[in-house]
This record gives C-alpha cells, sequence and structure tokens, in this order.
C-alpha cells in the first residue's frame, strides 16, 4: 500500500488517537472512565441522529428533518405525559409513530411526488417546528404549566421514561455507564450490521450508488428509498426521547443545531478508512472525533465559538480527505 | 431581539387574568383625568408577542388598565418595526390619552415616538430606547438581578469559592449580568473563577450540560456556578447530576419557570437560589407610569423593577409548585412598589 | 442545385490523444439541397458536428464557407459566420423558462449592440417577424413547457434561422417526435431549402432520409464510406457503406432452436407500430438487429418488465407471461444485460463479486444477512469461466478494462439458470478479444434456454447468432437463418425497404 492510499485508510483514526493522546497530558482528568463514558453520552443524541440520516445518504438521499423531527418527539413525550397524563410506554410509542410517519411523508415526497429530497425535508424541518407549538401555543411543556384554556397541566414525566436520559448501569464501575450510551451502542452495532452484512443494507447502498442498474437488477428502489427515510425518522425520534429523557420536559425548539453536528459526524464518516461513502461506522467514530475534541476544548476553558471553528476545521479536513486524496472521489 | 425573546421564556404570569375581578377600588380620590376614568384611553404598540414572557407582560398590563378602569387598546406588529410605527401614528388618530411602547427598534421608533409626544400624547417605553427625554424608560434591571442571586452565594458560601461562569458575550442582558460578575470578582478576591463556558446552541439546556460536565470533570473542585440565565442553570444542573456531584456544587441563577421551580425542588438539587423579575409585574408598572405621566405626575427619567431572590428554601418551606403559587406565596413577587403613588390601585389586591 | 458548394470540408482530421476520431473526411454541402449524413455509433458524426460548430477545433484539413476559410474557434464564431447547428436535445435548444417569443430573440439579447433596456413589445414584434418568415403557427406567448415536443423543435429551429445562416446543422430532429410531428418538420425543412439554406441532416431514420434527402454520405470509422447523389438514391448501398460488412470473421455453427421457450403474439410497442410475433426456441442465439431508434431496446425493457407492451400477450413455457417490474421478470428466469454499463449496469461504490451477485442476493442470503464467503466463491468461479482479468473478486470496478467491466455485467446474471437470457448491445465499448469470449460463452452455455441479442452493428449478429431478426419502426420486419442468408435483402429490411412497398 502506497504512503497516500495508507494516510487516506487510517488517517483519520490516527488523529483521533494524537486527539486522545493530547488531551489525557493536556487536560487534567480527561484520561478516566468517567470521562469516556461522558464523551458518549454527550455524543449520544447527535449520534443517533447521525446514524439516521447515514441511512438516507447510503440510498443518496439526504434528510434535513432530522433536527426537527427529534424536538417534535421531545415536545411530543412532554405532551402525552405531562398534559394527557400517560405512562411512559405511550410516550415512547407516540414519539417513534411521530418518526415513522414523518419518514414516510418524506419518502412519499420524495419518490412518488418527485420533490427533491433536500427541499422536501427542508419544507418538513419548517412544519415540524410549528407543529410542535400548535398544541401549547407556543409554550413549553412543564409539569404545573398553564394551558392556553387557563387550566393547569398536573401530569408528570415518569421516572421510568426520565430513567432513559438518568439510569445508569454498573460496569466495573458503579453507576458507570448511561441508558442513552446503551441506546447509541445498541443504534451503531444495529444499523452497522444492518448496512454491511445484509443484502437490504447491500441494495441500498446499490441504489445510491447507480439507482438504475438496482432496478435493472430487480430491486424494488422506491421501497428501498422511502425505507431509508423511515429508518431516518425513527432514529431521529430515538434522539429525541433520549432529549427529553434528560431535560426532563418539553422546550420549544428548532433542532437546528442537532441537525447541523449530526450532518457533521456522518459526513466526517466518510473519510474513516478512506471508504468515501456514507457508512455507520464511520458516522459513529465521526460523532466520537467530534464529542472528543469538545469535552478536551471545553476542559481546557476554550470558548464555544472556537468549538465551532474547530468543528468546521475537522469537516473541512475530512472532506477534503474523502474528495481529493481517496480514489472513489475522483471517479 | 430574539435574546429578549428567549430570555422572556422565563415566566407563566396569570396573576392579571386571574386576580381580581371588582371594580376598581380607589385608596385616595385619583387626579383628574383619573376621576373618571372611562374616559381615559391608553394604547399598547408591541414588537414582540409570542412567548410566555410577553404573554405574562400583556396580562400584566391588562389587569393595571383594569384596575384603573381605563380603556386600553392593544396594536401588535408581530416584529414588523415598519408596522410598529404606523401603530403608534394610528394610536394618536384614536386620540389616546398615553401609549406603551413595548420593544422595538430606535431607528425605526425614535421619530413615531416623537410624533406621539408632540401631539401631546404621553408615552413610555418598556426595553426600548427612543432617545427621548420626556419618554420615561420601564427596565428590570439584570444587574439588579445578578447582583441578587450573587449575594446569595456569598451568604450561603462565604467570601471565597472556586467558581464555574456560565456566559455568551454580545448578548444585551447577559452582558449586563455580566458586569455585575465582573464586580463582584474585583469586590471579593476569594472567588476564583476556574472556568467560563457557554452556549446558545439548542435545544441550550443539553448542550450547555454537555459543556458543563466536561467543565466539572476537569474543575472537581468548582464549588459554586453562577449561570444567570436559567437555561444555562438547568443545563448545568443536568451536568452536576449526571457527574453525581449535587451535593458538592450550588448553582446560582437568573430567572424562573414553572419547570425551573421542579428542578430547584428535587431532592438534593444543586440549584440553591435563583433572581427573577415577574414580567406581569413589569406589565402593571409600565401601566402605573404611563397613569401617572397622565396625570401630570413624574414617575421618574428610569423606571426600575426590582428582582425577587427565590432560594431553595423558600419553594420548599411554601410548597410552592408553579408560577401561580410564586406569585400568591411569595408577595414580593407578585407586586413591585414602583410607581404606586397613594391613589394608584393595586391589582393585586384582594 | 447542382452549382458550387456553399460549404466544403476537405481532409478533416481529429484525435482525442491517441485514438484518431475523424481520419480525413471531406463532405460538400449544397445551397438549397439536405445532405443526409448517416452513421453507426462512433462512426465520428457527433465530433464532426462538434468540429463544424466550433465546439472542438480541427487537427488538420480545411473548411470553406462561400470560397473563404471557416476555422471557427467558438460556437459563437460560427453562428455568426453563418453555419448554425440544432443539437439533438431538444432541450438544449430552447430556454424553458422563457416564453416563445423570447426564446426567438434570445441571441439579440446578448453580445453587442444589444439594448441594455428589456421592452416586451419590441421583442414580441420581432418574433412575430422571424415567426412570419419561417411559417411558425406557434403562439409567441405559449410558455416552452406547455409545447409539444414537435413544437419546440420549431422553435429551437427558428431561433437559428434568425441567424440567417448558410448552412444549418440538424443533429437528428425527429429522434423524439411522432411521424405527425415529424412531417411539420419536413414541410418547414422545405421551406428551408426553398429560401437557399444548404443543411447538413444527421439521422438513422430511413423514412427521414426517403422523404428529404438530396444526398447521402456515409461515415464510418472516422472516414467517408460512401457518397450517394444519383437518382434515385441508393439507401441499400447507404446503409451497406455505413455498416460496412467485414468478410471473413468466424461463422458460427448453426444451430436450430428446440422447443419454444418464449412466445409473444401481437406484440406492438410504440404508437402507430405494425404488431410482430416472436418465438425463441431453447438452445439458440437470437440477434436482434436494426438501425439506433427502431425500438431495439423498447423491445428488451418490455420483456423484461421495465415497461409494458402496448397490445399483445407473451408466453414463458407456455404459461402467460407479463412481468409487471424486472424483480417479476428476473423471478421467472428472464435476465437482461441492459445495454450502457456505465448508465445501467455498474455500481460504481461495489467491486466485483458485490457487482455480480446485485440480482440473486435474496439466494446467497441466510435470514436476510448475505453470505459473503458463499458470495466471493460463486464470483472466482465466474472470474474463472470468462476469464475475466483481475487480481482478485474484490478489486474495484474502475480497475477494469472495459471488456472485463463488461465481462463482469455478463457474469452477473449467469450464476443462475436463466429460461430467456437477453443482452443488449453486449459489445459496446469492448474490444475484439473480449467480446468474442463472451460470444464464446453464450454460444456454449446456450442450452437450455432461449438467448436473445440486440445489435446494431450487423457483424456482431452474424458472429454471434443463429437466427437473425430485423428491426425497423418498432417492430419486426426480416427474418433470416445465419447460413447462406440473403445479404442484400437484409441490408434492405435494414434500410426500411418494406416502407417503400407500403408506401
Amino acid at each position: 500500500m502506497s504512503m497516500r492510499e495508507l494516510a487516506v485508510r487510517y488517517g483519520f483514526l490516527v488523529l483521533l488517537v494524537a486527539l486522545v493522546a493530547y488531551f489525557a497530558i493536556a487536560a487534567d482528568g480527561f484520561a478516566s472512565p468517567q470521562s469516556a463514558v461522558f464523551i458518549f453520552q454527550s455524543v449520544a443524541i447527535t449520534g443517533v441522529l447521525a446514524l439516521g440520516v447515514t441511512a438516507t445518504l447510503v440510498v443518496g438521499g439526504f434528510d434535513l428533518s432530522i433536527g426537527s423531527v427529534a424536538t417534535t418527539a421531545m415536545m411530543a413525550a412532554a405532551y402525552v405525559m405531562v398534559i394527557l397524563e400517560q405512562n411512559a410506554f405511550v410516550a415512547v410509542i407516540a414519539c417513534l409513530l411521530i418518526g415513522i410517519i414523518v419518514g414516510l411523508i418524506n419518502g412519499f415526497l420524495i419518490v412518488y411526488m418527485r420533490v427533491p429530497d433536500l427541499l422536501a425535508t427542508l419544507g418538513m424541518m419548517f412544519l415540524l417546528v410549528g407543529l410542535q407549538r400548535i398544541p401549547t401555543e407556543g409554550r413549553s411543556i412543564a409539569t404545573g404549566m398553564t394551558m392556553p384554556d387557563g387550566s393547569v397541566a398536573e401530569g408528570t414525566f415518569s421516572a421510568a421514561f426520565l430513567a432513559l436520559g438518568r439510569h445508569r448501569f454498573d460496569f466495573f464501575i458503579q453507576n458507570l455507564i448511561p441508558v442513552s450510551v446503551v441506546v447509541l451502542l445498541v443504534l451503531a452495532v444495529a444499523i452497522w450490521f444492518f448496512l454491511e452484512y445484509t443484502r437490504f443494507g447491500r441494495m441500498m447502498y446499490a441504489v445510491g450508488s447507480n439507482e438504475r442498474a438496482a432496478q435493472l437488477a430487480g430491486a424494488p428502489v422506491k421501497a428501498y428509498k422511502i425505507w431509508a427515510y423511515v429508518i431516518s425518522g425513527i432514529f431521529a425520534s430515538i434522539g429525541g426521547i433520549l432529549l427529553a429523557a434528560r431535560l426532563g420536559r418539553g422546550d420549544i425548539a428548532s433542532g437546528n443545531n442537532l441537525l447541523l453536528d449530526s450532518v457533521a459526524a456522518a459526513l466526517i464518516g466518510f473519510a474513516v478508512l478512506g471508504a468515501a461513502k456514507p457508512n455507520a461506522f464511520g458516522t459513529a467514530v465521526g460523532a466520537l472525533f467530534v464529542g472528543i475534541l469538545l469535552q478536551g476544548l471545553t476542559m481546557m476553558n476554550a470558548p464555544y465559538y472556537t468549538q465551532d471553528f474547530v468543528k468546521g476545521i475537522v469537516l473541512v479536513v475530512a472532506l477534503v480527505f474523502t474528495f481529493a486524496l481517496s480514489n472513489a472521489g475522483r471517479r | 431581539m430574539i435574546n429578549r425573546r428567549t430570555l422572556g421564556k422565563l415566566v407563566l404570569g396569570l396573576i392579571g387574568a386571574t386576580a381580581l375581578m371588582q371594580a376598581p377600588a380607589f385608596a385616595q380620590t385619583a387626579p383628574a383625568p383619573f376621576d373618571n376614568p372611562g374616559n381615559v384611553k391608553i394604547a399598547l404598540v408591541r414588537y414582540l408577542s409570542t412567548g410566555d414572557f410577553f404573554q405574562a407582560y400583556l396580562s400584566g398590563v391588562e389587569s393595571q388598565a383594569k384596575a384603573l378602569g381605563v380603556d386600553l387598546r392593544v396594536l401588535d406588529s408581530r416584529q414588523d418595526a415598519a408596522l410598529q410605527a404606523d401603530m403608534v401614528d394610528q394610536a394618536i388618530a384614536l386620540g389616546v390619552n398615553g401609549i406603551i411602547i413595548q420593544h422595538g427598534l430606535t431607528e425605526s421608533m425614535k421619530e413615531a415616538a416623537q410624533r406621539a409626544v408632540d401631539a401631546g400624547i404621553k408615552v413610555v417605553a418598556f426595553d426600548v430606547n427612543v432617545e427621548n427625554d420626556k419618554i420615561p424608560q420601564v427596565e428590570q434591571s439584570d444587574r439588579d438581578l445578578a447582583r441578587l442571586a450573587l449575594e446569595q452565594a456569598i451568604k450561603d458560601n462565604g467570601e471565597s469559592w472556586k467558581a464555574g461562569y456560565v456566559y455568551v458575550a454580545g448578548i444585551a442582558p447577559l452582558d449586563r449580568r455580566n458586569e455585575t460578575w465582573v464586580e463582584f470578582k474585583k469586590k471579593y478576591p476569594g472567588i476564583e473563577e476556574k472556568a467560563m463556558f457557554g452556549t446558545l446552541d439548542n435545544p441550550i439546556a443539553n448542550s450547555v450540560a454537555n459543556q458543563a460536565r466536561s467543565v466539572v470533570t476537569a474543575n472537581p473542585d468548582i464549588t459554586v456556578m453562577f449561570a444567570p440565565y436559567d437555561e444555562f442553570a438547568k443545563g448545568v444542573k443536568i451536568a452536576v447530576d449526571e457527574a453525581g456531584l449535587s451535593s458538592s456544587v450550588k448553582i446560582y441563577s437568573a430567572d424562573i419557570s414553572t419547570s425551573d421551580i421542579a428542578a430547584m425542588r428535587e431532592p438534593g438539587s444543586a440549584w440553591a437560589a435563583t433572581a427573577a423579575t415577574n414580567p406581569a409585574v413589569v406589565g402593571q408598572v409600565s401601566v402605573r407610569a404611563l397613569a401617572q405621566l397622565i396625570a401630570g405626575e413624574d414617575p421618574g427619567k428610569q423606571v426600575i423593577v426590582p428582582p425577587t431572590l427565590i432560594t431553595q428554601k423558600d419553594l420548599n418551606d411554601n410548597d410552592i409548585k408553579n408560577m401561580e403559587d410564586l406569585s400568591a406565596k411569595l408577595p414580593q413577587f407578585a407586586h413591585a412598589d414602583v410607581a404606586m403613588p397613594a391613589w394608584m390601585p393595586n391589582p393585586n389586591k384582594k | 442545385m447542382g452549382e458550387e458548394a456553399v460549404f466544403r470540408i476537405a481532409d478533416l482530421r481529429k484525435s482525442f490523444g491517441s485514438i484518431q476520431v475523424l481520419g480525413g473526411v471531406g463532405l460538400e454541402l449544397h445551397s438549397g439541397e439536405v445532405t443526409v449524413l448517416m452513421g453507426a455509433n462512433g462512426a465520428g458524426k457527433s465530433t464532426l458536428v462538434k468540429v463544424v460548430s466550433g465546439v472542438y477545433s480541427l487537427d488538420a484539413g480545411t473548411m470553406m464557407l462561400d470560397g473563404q476559410s471557416f476555422n471557427p474557434q467558438t460556437p459563437a464564431e460560427a453562428i455568426r459566420a453563418g453555419v448554425v447547428t440544432v443539437h439533438q436535445n431538444i432541450n438544449d435548444g430552447v430556454v424553458a423558462a422563457l416564453d416563445v417569443a423570447t426564446n426567438l430573440t434570445l441571441d439579440r439579447l446578448n453580445g453587442a449592440g444589444a439594448s441594455l433596456l428589456f421592452n416586451p413589445r419590441r421583442i414580441r414584434r420581432e418574433a412575430k417577424q422571424v415567426a412570419d418568415r419561417m411559417g411558425l403557427t406557434v403562439d409567441l406567448g405559449a410558455q416552452i413547457p406547455d409545447l409539444s415536443l414537435a413544437d419546440r423543435q420549431m422553435v429551437a429551429i427558428a431561433r437559428a434561422m434568425a441567424h440567417e445562416p448558410k448552412v444549418l446543422i440538424l443533429d437528428e430532429p425527429t429522434s423524439s417526435l411522432s411521424s405527425a410531428e415529424a412531417n411539420r418538420l419536413f414541410a418547414l425543412i422545405d421551406r428551408l431549402k426553398q429560401r437557399g439554406v444548404a443543411i447538413l441532416y444527421i439521422t438513422h431514420r430511413m423514412s427521414d432520409i426517403r422523404r428529404l434527402a438530396d444526398r447521402i454520405v456515409s461515415l464510418r470509422d472516422g472516414v467517408i464510406a460512401g457518397t450517394f447523389e444519383a437518382k434515385p438514391l441508393d439507401y441499400e448501398g447507404a446503409v451497406n457503406a455505413m455498416l460496412g460488412r467485414k468478410v471473413g470473421l468466424g461463422q458460427v455453427a448453426v444451430r436450430d432452436g428446440g422447443e419454444t421457450v418464449f412466445f409473444a403474439d401481437g406484440l406492438r410497442i410504440a404508437e402507430a407500430a405494425r404488431p410482430f410475433s416472436l418465438a425463441l426456441g431453447a438452445g439458440e442465439v437470437v440477434a436482434i438487429t436494426g438501425l439506433v431508434g427502431v425500438g431495439k431496446t423498447a423491445l428488451a425493457e418490455t420483456l423484461f418488465g421495465v415497461r409494458a407492451p402496448l397490445a399483445g400477450t407473451m408466453a414463458l413455457d407456455r404459461k402467460p407471461y407479463a412481468p409487471a417490474s424486472p424483480r417479476q421478470a428476473i423471478d421467472a428466469g428472464v435476465f437482461l444485460v441492459a445495454k450502457d454499463r456505465a448508465e445501467n449496469g455498474i455500481v460504481p461504490d461495489f467491486n466485483i463479486y458485490e457487482n455480480m451477485n446485485l440480482p440473486f442476493l435474496r439466494r446467497i442470503s441466510r435470514f436476510g444477512v448475505a453470505q459473503r464467503r458463499n458470495e466471493r466463491a460463486i464470483a472466482r468461479r465466474q472470474i474463472g469461466d470468462l476469464g475475466i482479468v483481475c487480481r482478485t473478486e474484490r478489486d474495484d470496478m474502475a480497475t477494469l478494462s472495459g471488456g472485463n467491466q463488461q465481462k463482469v455485467m455478463v457474469a452477473r446474471w449467469m450464476s443462475e439458470q436463466a429460461r430467456l437470457f437477453m443482452l443488449d448491445e453486449p459489445f459496446q465499448g469492448v474490444d475484439i478479444a473480449a467480446r468474442r469470449d463472451i460470444a464464446a460463452k453464450l454460444r456454449a452455455s446456450a442450452d437450455g434456454r432461449a438467448t436473445l441479442i440486440f445489435v446494431t452493428e450487423l457483424d456482431e449478429a452474424l458472429e454471434t447468432a443463429d437466427r437473425i431478426l430485423v428491426m425497423s419502426e418498432h417492430t419486426i420486419v426480416g427474418e433470416h437463418r445465419n447460413a447462406g442468408l440473403n445479404m442484400e435483402r437484409l441490408l434492405g429490411e435494414i434500410a426500411g425497404q418494406h416502407l417503400k412497398g407500403a408506401a
């Protein structure tokens, strides 16, 4: 393997290791199991969203609505528990349903109405940002809030639901691993296995790489595309559940930062192992990369705008790795 | 202006709507023209209106207007600066006695406000500087908010501690709160700022939690977190809980909402105290300052609505669950003794 | 007619890298005449057009317009000199966002001397002049997307004529028009002839040629293979020159088909096309040949479930066969190696074995999980069978030569036993050795299935097939056993002789 191939293949992982080593020396307390777990926890939500958007990238699409799906799911969870006074199970089902429905609508718009993916999901993003405000006339949802009709919401976030954000499993050390990290790891392994090792994942890659060829090889191209958006919607709604469980209330939010961070993670993932294409392992590493950077920089007291700046640099470097240096990019 | 609005998610003030339905009762004979209040017309010209803060502000304006017995017109420009200026002219044409300008842009409102003054109409402005000597400015004091919270921190923790500070520069209210923090650090050299962080990435609490988690890991000796905005405080609390440091860190903040109350009252909550102004009270004060002007009295160039300190202990002792409880059980939060001449009816008094 | 040529090309040469595309082309265009240029794919037609219209510069040779040297460096220069080209893609000739009037006068809005202000009334007035001169009846206020393809084509030509060209080049103008629409175009071309314009008309359609041509020029492998101007025009000769039989290529040992595997009755695949029947037997290799655009690919797609026939029934092994999708066709055992592998075949992100196993992943998978070891074993076997030159089955497709890429495309469908195996232009962009390999493999494996190949090049049919069917105007017009066949009749059918009989 030539030097350049080596650089393309392992450059990003080497960078990651170097970064960890640097922070371990430069920032006190960075190199500890708690710190490691926390890095996972801080990227859990964007990581889950990024894994979902990876599925749409694989079929050659894009999903701009994931951030607002997550915040809409968060509002829905709060609404179901605080205002409708239902239990955690109902809240989770409601969130997942939102993800599935949004995914189906996105897929329908893109596949059957032939609206370009960016535009369809952009429209869906605005729609959801508005929709989440309608039931409460723009108020954030918390126990004891006053409804538009003057009544007071008496429901509470159920303990079982909050546990999704707060419970920790023992792992060598007591109370070490939070539920959200477990969710992230399980979903990452699941989508990785799905995309890399099942025939469905393979056909999704084929659809994204040459749709016509996939169709002539007998693939139901439209169904695969719609499935990709449903996966993206479900993952985003799971992200919303984790968000609601962490915050313990329903905040009005566009989720645009969630969107941007997760898209960045997925794009950084292109560069991992020189894949030059969307892949679940890369996405997970990309999310982790951003998490480690932000954790380290915050521990060293770097202000928030330098973090955005550094995030941007990482993304640009990753894109250069992908498109300029690798063979796949030059095709 | 967005930042004002974001900060404004503070409060659900319902005082106006639920308080007092009875006829205005005057403690003392009111001066003209309030001896015949049915003939007095005032207008509220709004720039911002969506969100909890503005809803509560409006309810305060309405309750005070009702207590006075005057005719209130609400003109809402929905963030259209040009329309807001036109609405001032509309109010002039309506022949109102007084106008409250609520938010807006200096550039667009300066001349409109001058036209109203020229027409002999009394004007007060809330949170917008129209650069006019004849127009009193109603303000909530961000400096006082920060001061109250920090004084409580000194009271609880002594004059020497290691602090984490949450701040994003360039947001006017946060900048004013920051001035107080800088003064305090000068005044109490024992306060050591170990880390400063902050972000407005939404959801804000989630993003701040991620940062705060890193900060407390890097600086386990921090005992006080100053987070002078409740979204920041909420994020810090999540991080402190997740790091298992609830017992060793105390959080001091500004602003309050129903969900903040719940968070402060959780068993073992690190959130010790917050300082807040009730937006409904600000609305009432705006009307009262305008009424004083119309009656020929001088409310002063600046009418400052003082904030209230709310501690975890206050909430627990009084079993306060939400904003209504807060107004009912902490009288200083429900009413501010500002712009209260003897003849002025108090809308909160039963 | 017959006077001095207005436009003359002599010994024109053009190469791209080491590949010579035009090897000394000579051509004359006369004012008031239609010269038809025929040529198979890759003969150099589009390169010639691009040189003449100023897109490419020539390597050697001369071009003379009205006795003056003509060597445009840009398309704009060619247009100014009086040589205007209407390209094949109709939508390149019109701006869809603008109305007809603006389109007709578009070229006046640019360049030196154009008015700074856009005056809709003046535009409308000038557009009306252009339209009247051309006898164009399209509503000047209409939006382009509301027009039929033919009307758009008219607008594009009228727009070109606004330059008052001496030479007009029309590149396959009827390729997406119906015959009624084409007739309107021919009327317009007649009018242009009367105005003394010299027209170079590029087409494969014999009906166009019969209707319009004053002279036919056949281009083959970058040189003029024949010029036909004596009346009556020798159409068969022109086709023959274009397809250029190379003698002495390997003859096949012709076999006859066994029991009928596939049968179609009353099949109609295009509006106004004559229905036809088709029977394919087990073990035989049948080639369908014909010029570009006569419906070969449409027939392949109909049999493969990509499109539905307009009329007629199909049967596979005497059971009714009406696939609604490629999946259903594949499940029934009907496979298609689609033409243009880069467009329709290769998945560029996939390596060799992933490309090969694309259609049959389901059978290689257990519980939805693809069995990679199994996949790679199948791929290695195919690589050996077809003699694909590569390092391993995990090589990128981009590292393979065109011939080896095509072998992978064929191998994709040979890991399972087909009932009907179709290959559309399987020898496109394939070197001679790979072409022989593929043809040999096809014939060697033909037992037990029907094999149908679609080729434009007659040689490829003669080298590969047991039976040759000729397509023209979306129907089958002739059938030949590939042994001692009547070449004259075959060429006549390709050239559309049956049309003459029908007319």
